[in-house]
């Protein structure tokens, strides 16, 4: 209850705390996609809402078997009573490590961006390295990195460097500023190029502010400090920028930290003004073409297609627009395939003990997928991309890549 | 020729029963206790679970709070496992608070209560949930919370560990006198009417708020003025410490984080009855406010339920409102008072003081009988070990995680998901012949008192009436009927926000996939509502098996 | 974000509506705030299972029991909703059902008497082929078999009720236990790990061969939890009976609903494939209407609230659970016009002494026009394009007369058929 004067117990909608609205309905537990893959793990109902209650006490933090949580909020989104389960789960994990330290593959994967950095730096050995199995070996045995874990490739020539090398059009009616992420930046710079030609193409202005990682990995792996770090950073830049310039992601998880994790778990001051302005780039575009300022040039793309909508994307709140921008697309056959998470979960699927987990959660979209047997798998996600690449053998792209093809920038 | 013979009968099964038949037991001498319902019950169940400091008291009773500060020492050696040190806090919030505290600071020191007074700042930093209203804030680190269910259960396990017995949902209906020498009890068991009586050499009669009504099956007066308080639970702890008020003791002055829930109390009415606890929507709306004042969490916490219970108020004399009566406590020799011989009433009194009462009735009485014996109550530990036992908060991390996540454990399993009840801490009290109730299950094990108020361990603990206490389908449908009711009864006072929404969700469980409301209307049960008999007695026949009879009966459980 | 039609709601009075639109052809929005709540109270279709709230006598034929509680009460959300609306919603559904790959069965006209994890004869008339074998208006005896270490469902529970309101003579109805294969019985496992399993072939043999030896008897059938496979269509029901070589009937209990999962899980994705569009994680609210019409609500989407344009709204949520209504402590408010749809002084007073009868407060809902639309009690509709269907309907109690799933399909048909002449 919000009391209106001091001490007085007035009569409006009760706001209390998510955690506290939890009514056992179980939904959550349902549709976990760990939760109905094994029986280790006690499921979100437990470690969110349940445990919570007794978090406040030292003794009684429950932080065994909390890593099994991959992080999906696929049970947030199925929550009939909005508890934020995933959250209160990685604080208690946070909390957990920070009293009984973390592991070195927990700082390895929480650096992600340093990790990402080194290996575009020495890229082509990096490269060769990761596909070494004595190398491979060697970071199972000592990082916990399964060894049949296909690493991303990366590259030399960073999307930043790229992107300041090139000239800049001035003229524009808009601006927008682009939040690239460590995947574009070290692994698929053209993503990153394919993203700015549309934006160009749509008579706006792309801006690259220097950025930090988002801080997903940071979150997952158990290290919310270093997130908030990161997010401070960016925050703090992207705060600065004109008030009419908006913020456009093309990596599902990273727009949801900008949009969403800033403010609600790492309580980043500025965080809540910084995410109202930002968009998923197919949120962007969809907007663009709802105030009838989307090129509508399309050059045909024959081609059949499944989309697979990230886990995280769903939290987003909203909807599914590249499915509706690539209908726009003559040509294009678009099927949603729905089998749930892919397994893969960002950095959980890529751990020793958990890639296993990680490819029976996929196995229903695997069977799907190559059932399909369409041109392309479609994911707004980078990892997802990598699981059904390497789980289902299918080649998988961003939906921007289509649009790309469609403005003719192949 | 009574039916069985002791040493000494304990009438009521409270905190006070409990101690004195643990007392008499370890002095060796053979007892009794009967209870009318089941054990803690009445006043001590219904208690906000404060293990009193003194601080609430030493200003106006300082002989009650110094009996506090004592007791609470002890206690904290014998009853570890009932006790939770959380530390309390007193805080200022109004003019008038700020008025009182340098009588609250002067008579903390008289009475040897540890207080330090510390910043708001700091008090903040260990304490987030205190309010904004907050000025003045006194650390009083002998404040805690003490577990009225474990306390009661505790000491009567101590004493059935040697030798005395405790029956419950037997009423005392009339005694046996041989002159003016008590000689026996007749009692009746509430829910089978089946008549038995007992012989004893003395009688104690420890029933608090209905001492008066025992005293009169002698014809004798004993004046408790029982004084309602109510109770509003939030389903979270909200403050890490207590909260007190630093004023005169008023209602709704205290917020008491009692496991994983928090306790706001309390109000003083006075009723005509012990058991005629209204609870009234400006009690519960007060209770909420006034805590509002104290700590932030209160104003949007989802309240879980309120309760009533009753003080045993003892008029020392004076005709006065219910707070200015002494919590002191008497012992009653009604040889003395009355010339009935072999009859003692312990009367007023509070739940941190029950071990000191029961000490001194239990003294008087031994004298009596010629035992020499001392007490030892307050050296040897409740549970005879000196080991910390299983409490609560340390649940969380017994449960188990298999490797590599964890450790080798498998999952175990959770009776009551709210309040981690695992199978293992529900299954012996099945066999218990105390145990008539699954509110009975509920007082000593915790299920059920989490936030869904028994929506799913209800169903598990029905199950285990039929696999483990062998009782029919419908008693053991009416029996989770009845849980689920009197969980009902104190939600109905919270009904709004969350608990609204769990109760749909509870609803749709029972009534729609369960079919229960018809359930119950169909049934034919002989069986009384809500109860079942103690597992010595024969067990129905299973579904399915021949219904003529022909079933040897299986000797089930001990009857203790 | 524009759309035709927009769908809120996690039911299956949404689930109805989106279909219903889907099928005229209409572009749909679903808008999902969360599974509804009570998902676990749709292992099957209920329409009308009592006349009234104090009959044990069960509805033989719903339709016409339906037909006569309109008659009877011109102001219940059945009459409002419209017996049409029933009957082609229903039709709508069984055809969806079969298009989804389900095996589902029964019809309007017949109520099957289905036995309850309590063991308590509960009507139904839409059930999963999985569960048919229950009807205890079959002769055959009847052997519940639970698992060892399974705390969820307790055969000896439910055959010592069912054997007194059913029972016919000598061993019409036992129980059993057998242990399964691989669990250890000190462990926790849920219906869940308990479905994964039975998806195993081996593991059902092994299971199945258990339970024929502690039957030995012909002509039983064998209730089970309902833990036969977790999704719809792995076919572990039909190979689990021919191994067992007795008819099997499944059982739900206790949540995580392994059918609950089955049947939403499937709609829900056979919606999206057939093309309709479902945004997740959006609880919806705020109706801005200007000249009687609805131009906008908002969802409440990460970072911001987001749009949603529609040229009309069905608004079908489930019940207070999934915020179709928000209970303060005095006031219940809607949330998208904001109305104060109950004020009570004294929260008490929204209940019930006892839990077992109706509840006042399951009846507080929004008034509504005879169109569906929301009416602030005055007749005169509050936004001409919006529709209300489900729980959010003033009237709508479901509980004692088990109607919850009749009511969710008309008013979500209804709604629906309304909100494409909007």
């Amino acid at each position: 209850m919000i009391t209106d004067e001091v001490g007085t117990f007035s009569d409006t909608v009760e706001e209390a705390a998510p955690v506290e609205a939890c009514t056992k309905c179980t939904a959550c537990n349902t549709v976990c996609p760990v939760a109905r893959s094994t029986e280790i793990f006690r499921g979100p109902k437990f470690l969110g809402p349940e445990s919570e209650r007794y978090r406040s006490q030292p003794e009684a933090a429950v932080t065994a078997g909390l890593d099994l949580c991959s992080g999906c909020k696929l049970c947030e989104v199925t929550c009939p009573s909005q508890v934020s389960i995933q959250e209160y789960i990685r604080r208690a994990q946070n909390k957990g490590a920070a009293e009984k330290g973390r592991t070195l593959r927990d700082w390895v994967l929480g650096h992600t961006r340093l990790l990402s950095r080194f290996g575009s730096m020495t890229a082509p050995l990096a490269n060769l390295g990761n596909r070494n199995p004595l190398v491979r070996w060697a970071m199972e045995r000592e990082l916990g990195i399964h060894h049949k874990r296909p690493l991303p490739r990366y590259q030399w020539l960073t999307f930043e460097r790229w992107f300041k090398r090139r000239p800049h059009n001035k003229r524009a009616r808009r601006t927008v500023a682009y939040f690239y992420g460590c995947w574009v930046n070290y692994n698929e710079r053209r993503l990153g190029e394919q993203v700015v030609a549309i934006l160009e193409r749509n008579g706006i202005e792309v801006i690259v502010p220097k950025q930090q990682c988002c801080g997903i990995p940071a979150v997952v792996n158990a290290n919310m400090d270093l997130a908030r770090k990161y997010g401070g950073e960016n925050v703090r830049r992207l705060s600065g920028l004109p008030a009419d310039v908006d913020i456009i992601a093309s990596s599902t998880s990273c727009g949801l930290m900008l949009k969403h994790d800033y403010a609600h778990l790492l309580d980043i001051p500025g965080a809540e003004q910084v995410g109202a302005r930002v968009y998923d780039i197919c949120e962007y575009l969809w907007m663009l073409h709802e105030a009838g300022e989307l090129n509508l040039d399309f050059q045909p793309v024959t081609t059949r297609l499944l989309y697979h909508a990230p886990c995280h994307l769903k939290s987003h709140g909203i909807g599914y627009p590249a499915m509706r921008l690539l209908r726009l697309i003559p040509g294009v056959q678009l099927e949603e395939v729905d089998e749930g998470c892919c397994g893969i979960s960002g950095t959980f699927g890529v751990k020793v003990e958990k890639y296993d987990l990680s490819m029976k959660i996929g196995s229903r979209l695997f069977a799907a997928v190559k059932a399909a047997g369409t041109d392309a798998v479609l994911a707004d996600c980078e990892t997802c991309r990598m699981q059904v690449e390497h789980g289902a053998g299918a080649h998988s792209a961003h939906p921007i890549d289509i649009l790309a093809r469609a403005y003719g920038h192949g | 020729m009574p039916d069985t013979t002791t040493g000494v009968v304990v009438i009521g099964g409270g905190s006070t029963g409990a101690g004195v038949l643990r007392d008499l037991s370890m002095r060796g001498i053979d007892a009794v206790l009967v209870e009318k319902g089941d054990l803690a019950s009445g006043t001590t169940g219904r208690s906000h679970g404060l293990l009193h400091s003194g601080g609430r008291y030493c200003v106006n009773d300082p002989a009650a709070a110094i009996e506090c500060v004592e007791e609470g020492r002890i206690l904290r050696r014998i009853a570890r496992t009932t006790i939770e040190d959380t530390g309390g806090y007193f805080v200022s919030v109004s003019e008038e608070d700020l008025a009182w505290e340098p009588r609250f600071v002067e008579g903390c020191a008289k009475a040897g209560i540890t207080c330090e007074r510390i910043s708001v700042e700091e008090a903040r930093r260990r304490e987030p949930a205190l309010s904004q209203h907050v000025r003045t804030v006194f650390w009083i680190p002998e404040d805690g919370h003490l577990d009225p269910f474990y306390l009661v259960m505790g000491n009567v396990e101590s004493a059935r560990r040697r030798g005395a017995q405790a029956r419950t949902y037997t009423e005392v209906t009339g005694f046996i006198r041989d002159g003016n020498q008590l000689t026996g009890v007749l009692t009746r068991d509430t829910m089978t009417g089946e008549e038995t009586s007992i012989g004893c050499k003395a009688v104690i009669n420890a029933t608090g708020a209905w001492a008066g009504f025992v005293a009169r099956l002698l014809d004798v007066e004993v004046k408790v003025v029982p004084v309602k308080g109510v109770m509003v639970v939030l389903s979270h702890r909200v403050a890490h410490a207590t909260i007190n008020r630093c004023h005169k003791p008023g209602d709704g002055d205290i917020i008491v984080p009692a496991l994983s829930v928090a306790i706001l109390g309390t109000t003083a009415v006075k009723v005509p009855h012990p058991e005629v606890l209204p609870i009234e929507w400006d009690e519960v709306r007060h209770m909420i406010e006034e805590g509002s004042l104290m700590a932030d969490g209160v104003s949007t916490a989802r309240a879980m339920r309120a309760y009533a219970g009753v003080r045993p108020l003892y008029d020392l004399g004076a005709e006065a409102e219910g707070r200015e009566m002494s919590r002191n406590f008497a012992v009653i020799d009604h040889e003395q008072r009355d010339g009935i011989a072999g009859f003692t009433s312990i009367v007023g009194g509070k739940v941190t003081t029950y071990r000191l009462m029961a000490e001194r009735v239990t003294d008087l009485v031994a004298r009596r009988l010629g035992v020499t014996t001392p007490c030892t109550t307050a050296e040897v530990p409740l549970n005879d070990r000196d080991d910390e036992l299983d409490q609560l908060r340390h649940r969380p991390a017994q449960l188990g995680v298999p490797k590599p996540h964890g450790d080798e454990r498998p999952l175990q399993p959770l009776v009551c998901e709210c309040e981690l009840v695992r199978p293992q801490d529900v299954a012996p009290w099945f066999e218990d012949a105390a145990v008539r109730t699954l509110e009975d299950i509920r007082r000593r094990t915790r299920t059920g008192m989490g936030p869904c108020q028994a929506a799913i361990c209800s169903y598990r603990l029905a199950g285990r009436l039929v696999t483990d206490r062998h009782q029919d389908g419908p008693t053991a449908t009416r029996a989770m009927a009845d849980l689920l009711e009197t969980r009902w009864r104190g939600v109905r006072h919270v009904f709004w926000g969350s608990q609204l929404r769990q109760a749909q969700v509870t609803a749709g469980l029972h009534l729609e996939l369960f079919n229960l409301d018809r359930q119950l209307m169909l049934e034919k049960s002989t069986a009384p509502a809500g109860h079942f008999p103690p597992p010595s007695s024969l067990p129905p026949p299973l579904a399915g098996e021949s219904r003529g009879g022909g079933d040897t009966p299986d000797p089930v459980g001990v009857q203790r | 974000m524009k759309a035709d039609i927009a769908v809120v709601g996690s039911g299956l009075a949404a689930l109805v509506a989106t279909r219903t639109l889907q099928q005229a052809g209409r572009n749909a929005v679903l808008i999902w705030p969360g599974l509804s709540s009570l998902y676990f109270t749709y292992a099957t279709v209920d329409v009308l299972g009592y006349s009234d709230l104090t009959t044990t006598q069960t509805v033989e034929q719903p339709e016409a029991g339906v037909a006569k509680l309109i008659a009877d009460h011109p102001n219940h959300p059945y009459a409002l909703a419209g017996l049409d609306a029933l009957r082609s919603g229903t039709t709508l559904l069984i055809e969806w059902l079969r298009a989804a790959g389900f095996t589902w069965q029964g019809s309007l006209a017949r109520n099957l008497l289905l036995p309850t994890a309590i063991g308590t004869p509960k009507p139904s008339c839409l059930y999963p082929e999985s569960m048919a074998a229950g009807d205890l208006q079959r002769d055959e005896p009847i052997v519940f078999c639970g698992f060892v270490g399974y705390e969820d469902f307790v055969p000896e529970l439910a055959a010592s009720n069912l054997s007194r309101s059913w029972g016919r003579g000598d061993q019409s109805v036992r129980a059993i236990r057998v242990s399964l294969p691989g669990f250890d019985t000190s462990r926790l496992f849920t219906s869940i790990d308990l479905a994964r399993s039975f998806e195993d072939k081996a593991f059902r043999r092994e299971v199945a061969s258990r339970i024929r030896r502690e039957i030995a008897i012909d002509s039983v059938r064998v209730g089970v939890p309902a833990v036969l496979g977790l999704t719809h269509d792995t076919d572990v029901y039909s190979s689990f009976a021919a191994e067992v070589g007795h008819p099997v009937f499944e059982i739900p209990t206790l949540p995580p609903s392994v059918l609950g999962l089955r049947l939403f899980d499937r709609l829900r994705k056979h919606i999206q494939e057939s093309g309709v569009e479902m945004i997740w994680a959006a609880p919806a609210h705020e109706a801005e209407v200007s000249d009687g019409q609805c131009r906008r609500i908002y969802l409440k989407s990460a970072g911001r609230e987001h749009p949603i344009d529609a040229r009309a709204y069905v608004l079908a949520l489930e019940d207070m659970v999934d915020g179709a209504l928000r209970a303060g402590v005095h006031t219940v408010v809607d949330p998208f016009f904001h109305q104060s749809l109950a004020h009570h002084a004294v929260p008490t007073e929204r209940t019930d002494e006892s839990l077992f009868r109706p509840q006042p407060f399951a009846s507080i809902g929004y008034a509504v026009t005879d169109r569906l639309q929301p009416s602030a009690g005055h007749g005169h509709p509050l936004a001409r394009n919006v529709f209300l269907a489900g729980g959010a309907i003033a009237g709508y109690d479901p509980v004692g007369t088990k109607s919850r799933g009749g009511l969710a399909i008309a008013t979500g048909y209804r709604a629906a058929k309304e909100a494409m002449a909007a």
